[in-house]
């Protein structure tokens, strides 16, 4: 026990000093920028699983809380001249701001109509933003003169860090205990004491706080997109996806499903969104299917019957040592 | 003051009476048994009295406090918890983490997490289930789960608790367990209404016997009563000779 503990704390720091020493060791901005990619989807997929992996509801509309984090982000950091944190916090509150609308009705419904809620809204204010913002959106040239990528590799680098740590704090304290009971069985978790639609709200509103700043981390990150474009369902898709091929209600199950699915999409260069959506999207199915705990069940599995293995060949030797 | 007080409680899903003013109440520290056929309203009694529905008429006044139609888990956090009788255990949990849960949420709730494990092994024993806190509760047998639900709505500290067929299902011996155990919970101080199909474990366990048909209460009494009310051998005991 204590052992694997100190095991999973060497890991941590290695993998914190790796990400630390990054942009030392490679000067590639190729790489750094790959890199990007990656903590903003752990980020994403980290904050997905929160509500939708230990709470057990399926949100369909997760790209509504990063696209209203980087849109407010953008809007306020470019054209209202605020410095850049405050832009993000204001960023990660106005996305609470709408789990909080939001998820007091859709909670009162239960279960599949929270996932077809969360998908009209995501729909909806997908094409709102495409109807009210249907220019594209630049860094002004003084900006592009002094870009830096580095500082924003490090900002994903923290939010990266700040998602997964919120998320381990939250899941092993009492409130994760009781999101985890809702998951498992919502009548047994009330009939105990928790109030399954406040645990939601709870799950929803950090989700959504994290995806927010996730999104405003984006708009400061990004030289030139069209806002909507933080909008689109592939948002929500892709960090579903990566959830659950890495493995729901885990700490790394995202983690190792946004490296994956970042790696293999270079790996495959399928840039194209719609042959990169059919791939994933197969694989998904897949995974659903025959793997519903992801890499991590499938790393579990095969774990166990290792040790099986290994265990009963140590039984033998052990009898035959006896024997002789 | 009453220690449970129900008054003209009614329930209909659709056109069906599922409870007619039912009147009824409960001494402090007794086993109230309350039996009657197959879809006569006890299930249904037992969900208005924990919020899981909300009634269309009446009262129901606990330790002095109006606790009609309140929200699920305010009536597990003021003291009534129950049972179910289709198990809904936490499958993936393991039986600690089961108990932990009613231990963490329910009365008095544990100050933290470690806290509530520890608290949440003395209900592991109360129903010898300690040896398996750590086994997942998918791997436990179907009287395992049983005792593990008793063991979580005990680890919320009630003052009532409501079993819904704790025995259904279980063996001659293991039904003998269960009812050495519910005495066991009753010596405790917990007040409980048992719902069984099991005629000779009622008439054993109970204090008083309510019997509902069609979700009417039919006879409310002592089991040397109820056992030779005739109206409750026509409906439900049949004409068995009652052995007490
Ligand atoms: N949620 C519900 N919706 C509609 N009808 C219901 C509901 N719950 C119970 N009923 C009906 O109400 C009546 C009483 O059901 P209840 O479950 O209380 O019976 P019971 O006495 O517990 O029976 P059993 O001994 O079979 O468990 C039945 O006719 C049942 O079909
Ligand atoms: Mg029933």
């Amino acid at each position: 026990m204590t052992g694997k503990r100190i095991i999973t704390l060497v890991l941590i720091i290695a993998v914190l000093a790796l990400l630390a020493a990054l942009p030392a060791v490679v000067s590639r901005d190729s790489i750094i920028n790959m890199a990007v990619l990656v903590l903003l989807y752990v980020a994403l997929a980290s904050s997905w699983n929160i509500l939708g992996g230990y709470t057990g509801q399926t949100n369909l509309g997760h790209a509504a809380f990063f696209g209203l984090g980087g849109l407010t982000t953008r809007l306020l950091w470019l054209s209202a001249g605020w410095s850049l944190f405050p832009s993000l916090l204001a960023g990660a509150g106005a996305a609470t701001t709408l789990a909080l609308i939001i998820g007091t009705p859709a909670f009162k419904l239960k279960g599949v109509y929270f996932a077809i809620g969360t998908l009209a809204l995501g729909q909806v204010l997908n094409v709102t933003v495409g109807d009210m913002f249907p220019m594209i959106t630049s860094l002004p040239v003084q900006q592009l003169v002094s870009y830096q990528l580095l500082p924003r590799y490090y900002l994903f680098v923290g939010l990266a860090v700040l998602t997964v740590g919120t998320a381990y704090v939250l899941v092993n304290s009492r409130l994760g205990l009781g999101m985890m009971a809702v998951r498992e069985e919502e009548e047994a978790a009330e009939s105990l004491g928790v109030s399954a639609f406040r645990h939601k709200l709870l799950a929803l509103v950090v989700s959504a706080f994290l995806a927010g700043l996730t999104g405003g981390a984006f708009a400061f990150y990004h030289v030139g997109y069209y806002p909507q474009f933080l909008f689109s369902p592939v948002w929500t898709f892709d960090a579903l996806m990566m959830a659950y091929i890495g493995g729901t209600g885990t700490i790394i199950g995202p983690i190792i499903g946004a490296l994956f699915f970042v790696v293999a999409k270079e790996l495959l260069a399928l840039r194209l969104v719609e042959i990169h959506l059919t791939v994933f999207g197969t694989l998904f199915i897949l995974v659903v299917l025959f793997l519903p705990g992801g890499f991590v069940q499938a790393w579990a599995s095969i774990r166990r019957a290792l040790v099986r293995q290994l265990g009963a060949r140590g039984v033998r030797l052990a009898s035959r040592r006896q024997a002789s | 003051m009453q220690f449970l007080q129900v008054r003209g409680l009614a329930k209909s899903f659709g056109g069906l009476m599922a409870i007619h003013d039912l009147d009824f109440e409960i001494e402090e520290g007794a086993i109230l048994g309350l039996i009657g056929p197959n879809g006569s309203g006890k299930t249904t009694t037992l969900n208005l009295l924990t919020g899981f529905l909300r009634p269309d008429a009446g009262t129901i006044t606990f330790r002095g406090h109006n606790v009609t139609g309140i929200a699920r888990h305010r009536a597990c956090q003021k003291g009534i918890a129950r049972t179910f009788q289709l198990t809904k255990t936490f499958l993936d949990f393991t039986a600690l983490q089961n108990v932990m849960v009613g231990r963490a949420y329910g009365q008095q709730p544990a100050r933290n997490l470690r806290a509530a494990a520890e608290e949440a092994k003395e209900s592991l024993e109360q129903v010898g289930l300690l040896d398996k806190a750590g086994f997942m509760a998918k791997d436990l047998t179907l009287m395992q789960r049983k005792k593990l639900e008793l063991a979580r709505a005990l680890a919320s500290r009630p003052q009532l608790l409501l079993l819904d067929e704790l025995m259904a299902g279980l063996n001659a011996a293991e039904a003998e367990d269960a009812m050495a155990l519910i005495r066991r919970i009753r010596d405790s101080g917990i007040t409980m209404i048992v719902v069984e199909h099991i005629v000779k474990a009622i008439l054993g366990l109970s204090d008083r016997i309510i019997v509902l048909n069609m979700g009417e209460k039919i006879a409310d009494g002592p089991p040397g009563e109820i056992c030779f009310d005739p109206h409750v051998i026509e409906v439900y005991l049949g004409k068995a000779p009652c052995l007490l």
